[in-house]
């Protein structure tokens, strides 16, 4: 079911953004989406645009979760120090500066 | 009086030489203000008649403005209360879309009214990303054949519109009645809304993918890959970088996102209806 891989995925991404990682069940959001699912069970093996709805939402929330995530990581990998040396350069693109053993 | 000058001189030679020239180190290429750091160590929702507010710890959070925080929607404060408890050691403003776009819509900074957003979105329709297309590479032009025009078929149904893809540089031709159904659709929105919208589009650079994408035919990833098309499709003869290439499109999702979000948390009353349970 799409619904349940989407509230665990929420949660994995919710526990790594939050500032103490510990404390997931106090966390608003963690608690306001577990209450959405809660609401919008019933309408589960029903044709309903609110459930489809509520998902997409959840989808969008995770992909801005996780897009974050990972571009804080891309940024810090790459553009957070200023100018690289050449020897880091080199590692780079995958050469050997002429003072390395062949 | 060429004395004083003499001595003023020289003084300010022994000032300029006295001070030691720092060389910029390598780390630092240009200074920047550093971001606030985090000064707070929870973050809450409180609910008023007015509206949700965010509080860190016991201060209210405002907008840059100074305006108080106030948002009609309770998910939107929640997001926005868990995106300022997300940050670590310093408040990383440029890196908060959801608050951004809060921000953006409650100041208002541009002084933009309805029509002012309606008419910049109406200009974007002639020189929307999926009605260029390209046929002198034909695997190029096959691939935006199969992904592109099934969507620009969709928003002519929706929207009973007659857009039409151009193969060359000269602008697609677009109605005024084209125009005014478009602005139709865009005028039922509210201003708070519309600042979502304009965020979407400017990251898509594309009225009918965003149009898509609010109206749930596509997910962000897709939207954003279909967006990105040609770039995905050069990325496989001439190599992906992930620094440059993988970095644009985490960032292109997360505003995308955001704005969808904020969009949909805005004109929500409407479009969610709450199942009476039995």
């Amino acid at each position: 079911m799409a619904g349940t891989k989407v509230l665990r995925a929420l949660l994995h991404e919710l526990r790594q953004a939050a500032h103490d990682p510990g404390s997931i069940k106090n966390s608003l959001a963690a608690r306001y989406i577990l209450a959405q699912y809660k609401k919008f069970e019933t309408t589960d093996q029903q044709l309903c645009k609110a459930r489809n709805e509520a998902i997409f939402l959840g989808q969008t929330y995770l992909t801005y979760l996780s897009s974050l995530r990972k571009y804080n990581a891309l940024y810090k990998d790459y553009h957070s120090r200023g100018e690289r040396t050449v020897k880091e350069t080199a590692d780079l693109v995958g050469f050997k500066l002429p003072t390395d053993p062949k | 009086m060429s004395a004083t000058l003499i001595t003023n001189t020289m003084r300010l030679l022994r000032i300029s030489s006295s001070i030691k020239w720092h060389m910029p180190t390598i780390a630092a290429v240009r200074q920047y203000a550093t971001p606030p750091k985090r000064f707070y160590k929870t973050t809450n929702v409180l609910c008023t008649d007015a509206g949700y507010e965010v509080t860190l710890d016991h201060r209210k959070l405002k907008t840059p403005n100074g305006a108080p925080f106030m948002v009609k929607s309770e998910p939107l404060a929640i997001a926005v209360a868990t995106e300022f408890d997300g940050q670590k050691d310093h408040i990383e403003r440029s890196r908060m879309h959801i608050s951004a776009l809060c921000f953006t819509a409650i100041d208002n900074p541009n002084k933009l009214t309805k029509l002012d957003m309606v008419n910049y979105l109406l200009n974007f329709v002639a020189t929307d990303t999926v009605l260029f297309q390209y046929d002198d590479e034909k695997d190029l032009q096959e691939l935006q054949r199969n992904e592109w025009d099934p969507l620009i078929e969709w928003f002519n149904q929706r929207f009973e519109t007659n857009l039409q893809k151009t193969m060359n540089i000269t602008p697609p031709q677009v109605s005024e009645v084209d125009k005014m159904k478009i602005a139709k659709h865009l005028q039922s929105y509210s201003l708070e809304t519309l600042h979502g919208f304009v965020f979407a589009v400017d990251t898509l650079k594309s009225i009918v993918l965003a149009c898509a994408v609010i109206d749930q035919q596509i997910t962000v990833e897709r939207a954003v890959a279909l967006s990105r098309l040609e770039e995905e499709y050069q990325l496989k003869f001439w190599g992906r970088v992930e620094w440059a290439h993988d970095f644009s499109q985490q960032e292109l999702q997360a505003r995308l996102a955001a704005a969808v979000l904020f969009v949909h948390f805005n004109c929500s009353e409407n479009l969610i209806k709450e199942k009476s349970i039995l």
